[in-house]
């Protein structure tokens, strides 16, 4: 946990944001919102002012709109809207902020298949190629794009994280829609790539970081055999894959479902402790979450 | 008769509607000032045997044919990692990777090695498995995840997509010399995807997604035709034939030996010189003919091929049924 903790305090920009890589680079609302959530609460003053100041970075981000751009550099509001809702939910004098933002996230959806598009493929069915209930449109990474399974799946968290403090019917519809979408798209066997399970005929593979989060997403939903099922996928494929990304998001779905964490949770120590040069921000900020006893901004269960 | 889900389904395909070889007929959509086509263009044909022995040489060999003014200058090399199969051939291979970066380093140019992987967000994991990590750890070499890099606000140049701009990296911006070091492979969007596909890895997962779904949206032909047209500096191209991929690539297909390694500045002249070493015509991928428009030379008879006799190493690349029309021959190879 310290390791983790020094980490991002030694990767804070000056401007209380974080970038996505540790050796700098510009802050930006996705690594600043998952390291805010990771040293908040913190029993260490040092934290909770870099956790301060990076609420204040993403609170003089935030759009009209209520939504969040991706960093200064690009000013559209996106997917990132979710985690930085998150981070701010936690903070009682920011919660209308992290509500306006779960609001924007309401109106958001994946775009629609053109009906030209439609009249083509129903024309030529062998170009029929993958296998997804496109009514279901859950989130897309940016306005006016199709939906992906990680930004329905953070949109999900954030939405059941908040939704006492949204309009009831709409967001139950779009939760339930959402998690419509992310069981349509479970691959064969279980787990979940980024969107498709299926191209051409062939099974695409499931990827460990996705699953964990679409895990994370349905965590009030133990009893779905997709979920059951991915959960076991999930325990194969970190067994092949060691990196502090896939085994801290492993991590946090055993906790929330409640399966034997501790060989993980004894792998991200021997993995911060390796100093390694390729983990990131997220999966830093990530790790560190993992590694705390208790709740956690990615667990709604009882919000 | 198609029910409703069948039918929206088949519909989702609206990404690869654009990027169906033959589907697009376009006027002239670049600004003639910014783009100069030469005369004729360069390629070069190295046979190499195997990732175990030679790269290095044989690379050396290639660039060494071209001259490239690279001494003191940044030189950004972006390999095509996107995916890890153990049993696959997915990505360049990183003796290829150590390779240029030798290479060019003995020219005094300072290398750095970027890339935004389209289908994976967990770099850590990429570069370990695929052993591009321990390349750059070995070599000392800096990477830039292209995906989370600066960024600046590019005004395209051509208008295929539709778009006014995209948001590109700052470190391939700024680069001296960018370099695609792409894998040979055919794909089951676009046809063949080789130096000038290799280029979506250049596009910011970040603002994005991943995939990087907008430029499927727009159209993966228009895409890649943009986004080639939007880079201003000068280019080289290596690519990794030495074993490629055929059927259902980029990931999912399987191993082609070719023995090559193919270079060149102009990366219409170089892919158009690896479709034909794959049995595949450049004329009948649709994103290269448009592109031989105004990008680069893609017609035979104005591409200089050194190094080896490309018809010793040309091999018949299987491709899906759908895309069995860029054969060279047009005979069904579906995978």
């Amino acid at each position: 946990m310290d390791l983790a903790r020094s980490h991002l305090l030694g990767a804070q920009d000056a401007d209380g944001g974080w970038g996505a890589n540790s050796s700098g680079g510009p802050s930006a609302t996705e690594p600043t919102s998952l390291a805010v959530m990771a040293l908040r609460g913190a029993d260490d003053p040092e934290a909770s002012r870099a956790a301060d100041r990076g609420l204040v970075w993403l609170r003089e981000r935030q759009r009209s709109d209520g939504s969040w751009p991706v960093s200064d550099q690009v000013p559209m509001g996106c997917w990132m809207t979710s985690l930085a809702a998150l981070a701010l939910a936690g903070s009682p004098i920011d919660r209308s902020r992290a509500g306006a933002g779960a609001r924007w996230l309401l109106e958001q959806e994946g775009r629609p298949v053109p009906w030209m598009s439609r009249l083509f493929f129903f024309l030529f069915p062998r170009y029929d190629v993958i296998d997804l209930d496109l009514e279901l449109k859950g989130w897309s990474w940016f306005e006016n794009t199709f939906g992906w399974v990680e930004p329905t799946a953070y949109a999900l968290i954030a939405l059941k994280t908040l939704r006492a403090d949204l309009p009831q019917s709409q967001t139950r519809s779009r939760i339930e829609e959402g998690e419509r979408m992310l069981v349509d798209r479970v691959c064969e066997g279980g787990g979940w790539n980024y969107g498709n399970s299926r191209v051409y005929d062939e099974e695409l593979w499931p990827y460990p970081d996705t699953t964990a989060l679409a895990l994370l997403a349905l965590q009030d939903r133990p009893g779905l055999p997709e979920v059951r099922s991915s959960l076991d996928v999930l325990d194969r494929m970190v067994a092949r894959n060691e990196s502090l990304l896939a085994t801290s998001l492993a991590l946090l779905c055993g906790r929330v479902y409640g399966r034997p964490v501790q060989a993980l949770s004894r792998r991200i120590g021997e993995h911060l402790e390796s100093d390694s040069r390729w983990i990131d921000v997220r999966a830093v900020a990530l790790a560190s979450l993992a590694l705390r006893e208790g709740a956690v901004p990615l667990y709604f269960r009882n919000a | 008769m198609l029910d409703r889900r069948e039918f929206l389904k088949a519909a989702a395909g609206a990404a690869v509607l654009a990027g169906l070889p033959g589907c697009g007929r376009d006027e002239e959509r670049w600004q003639p000032s910014a783009f100069a086509k030469h005369a004729s263009s360069r390629t070069a044909v190295i046979h190499v045997n195997g990732y175990e022995r030679g790269i290095a040489e044989a690379v050396r060999r290639g660039v060494e044919l071209f001259d490239l003014p690279v001494r003191g200058r940044r030189v950004v090399l972006k390999p095509n990692f996107v995916e890890f199969d153990p049993q696959g051939v997915i990505n360049t291979h990183p003796a290829v990777v150590a390779a240029a970066i030798e290479v060019f380093r003995a020219l005094d140019a300072d290398v750095v090695v970027a890339e935004g992987p389209g289908h994976r967000r967990d770099n850590e994991y990429l570069l370990t498995a695929t052993g591009i990590g321990n390349v750059l750890q070995d070599t000392g070499t800096s990477f830039v995840d292209l995906n989370n890099d600066a960024v600046r606000r590019v005004p395209l140049r051509s208008g295929y997509t539709g778009m006014k701009a995209l948001y590109l990296p700052e470190t391939v911006m700024s680069a001296d010399l960018f370099v695609s070091l792409p894998k040979m492979k055919t794909h089951h969007w676009a046809g063949v995807t080789l130096s000038m596909k290799n280029l979506f890895g250049i596009v910011p997962g970040s603002i994005y997604g991943w995939p990087k779904n907008p430029l499927h949206w727009a159209g993966i032909r228009e895409s890649i035709l943009d986004i080639n047209a939007a880079l201003p500096m000068p280019r080289f191209n290596i690519v990794d034939g030495i074993v490629g991929m055929e059927g259902n690539g980029p990931i999912q297909g399987e191993p082609v030996p070719s023995g090559v390694l193919v270079f060149g500045e102009d990366p219409v002249a170089v892919d158009a010189t690896c479709a034909r070493l794959m049995d595949i015509d450049p004329e009948k991928v649709s994103y290269l003919k448009e592109a031989g428009r105004f990008l680069g030379n893609l017609e035979t008879e104005r591409i200089v091929t050194m190094g080896e006799d490309p018809d010793r190493y040309r091999r018949d690349y299987r491709v899906l049924s759908q895309f069995t029309r860029i054969k060279a021959n047009s005979r069904a190879t579906a995978g």
